[in-house]
């Protein structure tokens, strides 16, 4: 079992021991399985998916850090992280049109503006397929 | 003696009203009070976990990142955490006496606080400053003693979200990265209870261990959880992509959450420092109704007092 919390700054978004976890990372998906080796890794924007049993949580989550540490502990410090169930869809396609109107219209943006603009596209789009691909489940 | 009972009903009627709306004022920030604080200690546990993975990358060894960088104080920018509204006491007051003492003692404000070990650049005293508001009030404070003012944020959330800090900590690493500021500073109140708050001015870039420490330490309740337990040696860690992505990924963090953090503590704060004006407010509405009443019965007393006595005069008078 592992031992998995995911923390935001909002808050402890999930804490329970569970089986696997795939985890979205700058180097690609990763999945994690008990007495995995001690990794630090930079997330990227995806969908992580928390095996328990026959169940399995699927949730989107955007930027951040994780960190596997000895003993089949894993904490994912993510900017922010949602439920699949919880996202709503409408919200977020509104969101993303939102920012990429506003990605089209700035061409002289400053470079940080940019990557903040970009990555929070990345986060709506990830938002948004992740809550219509277990909306009907 | 007729009108003056008049009057004084008035008096009493205003008075009422004055406490009912401060009565009110009293429960609505008791409530906000507590939202705050519970959204101060969510926040713990992040910044904790932050903090332990940036302490065992052990990042003094190299610091050669942009947000580590330790220069000659010349230029201060200091974030003033202050309230929109009014009606909270000594609050906003109590932020402005304690910065300003901070920003005149001009030695300290140009030393470096780092960990041994590290050169430290010669310090200036001739240093400028420049106030970053948040809050309406911090602009008058700015104007006040004559500060720059390059930005006041003055439409966060009644209770801020992350996402609101980020135009404040992006303005500050930007400024730090281009050199404008070579240091940045925050001054907010610290929440310790409901009847005691603190003024803290903290460092927040460049990013110091220190600061961040005595930062997290501070929190109201120590329920978050002692995580240093163990601490497995770094070298077993792997890291991906790479060292360098990871502390770029997590410094620019920890300041958003250092400041987070501080937002949420002075909204705290501001609420609870309202909530005892308020209270006082109230108390003192009830001392003034009970000695207006007193006045009043008195004066109505008076008034049948002399109709009787007219009343048996004007009997004895026709007998």
């Amino acid at each position: 079992m592992i031992t998995f919390t995911i923390v935001t700054p909002q808050g402890v978004l999930y804490k329970d021991s569970i089986d696997k976890v795939t985890i979205p990372t700058q180097a690609g998906a990763i999945t994690v399985y008990p007495e995995h080796i001690p990794v630090v890794s930079a997330l990227r924007a995806g969908e992580l998916n928390i095996h328990k049993g026959n169940d399995v949580v699927n949730l989107a989550i955007s930027t951040g850090v994780v960190e596997i540490r000895p003993n089949s502990i894993v904490y994912v410090l993510a900017d922010t992280a949602e439920r699949s169930n919880e996202i709503d869809v409408d919200r977020a396609e509104l969101a993303k049109k939102r920012a990429e109107e506003l990605f089209a219209k700035e061409e002289k943006m400053l470079d940080i503006d940019f990557a903040r603009l970009q990555a929070k596209i990345e986060k709506e789009i990830v938002r948004s397929s992740v809550g219509r691909k277990y909306r009907n489940v | 003696m007729a009108v003056n009972a008049k009057a004084v009903k008035q008096r009493i009627k205003s008075a009422k009203n004055t406490k009912k709306i401060t009565k009110a004022m009293e429960l609505v920030s008791a409530a906000k009070m507590r939202k705050a604080v519970e959204a101060a200690e969510n926040t713990r546990l992040y910044a904790t976990l932050a903090r332990e993975l940036l302490h065992r990358l052990a990042f003094l060894d190299e610091p050669n990142y942009p947000l580590l960088e330790l220069r000659p104080v010349k230029k201060v920018l200091v974030v003033v955490m202050s309230s929109n509204r009014g009606l909270c006491g000594g609050f906003n007051a109590n932020v402005f006496k304690h910065t300003k003492a901070v920003l005149e003692n001009t030695k300290r404000l140009g030393e470096h606080r780092v960990a041994e070990n590290r050169d430290v650049p010669e310090f200036t005293t001739d240093i400028e400053i420049d106030i970053l508001g948040v809050g309406k009030k911090s602009a008058w404070f700015a104007k006040k003693h004559g500060y720059n003012l390059p930005a006041v944020f003055d439409d966060l959330h009644e209770k801020p979200q992350i996402e609101d800090i980020l135009s404040v900590s992006d303005m500050a690493i930007r400024g730090y990265i281009d050199k404008t500021y070579d240091k940045v500073l925050v001054s907010y109140t610290h929440y310790i209870s409901g009847l005691s708050q603190e003024v803290k001015v903290r460092q927040v870039l460049p990013v110091s261990p220190h600061d961040l420490e005595k930062m997290g330490n501070e929190l109201p309740s120590g329920k978050g959880e002692s995580l240093t337990a163990d601490t497995a040696e770094i070298e077993r860690y792997l890291f991906e992509p790479d060292l360098e992505t990871i502390i770029e990924t997590i410094l620019p963090k920890l300041v958003e959450v250092q400041l987070y953090q501080a937002i949420l503590e002075s909204t705290a704060s501001e609420h609870s420092s309202r909530m005892v004006a308020m209270k006082n407010a109230s108390d003192n509405a009830g001392d003034l109704i009970e000695d207006l009443t007193r006045e009043y019965n008195k004066a109505r007393q008076a008034a049948i007092t002399q109709e009787i006595a007219e009343i048996a005069g004007g009997a004895a008078a026709l007998s």
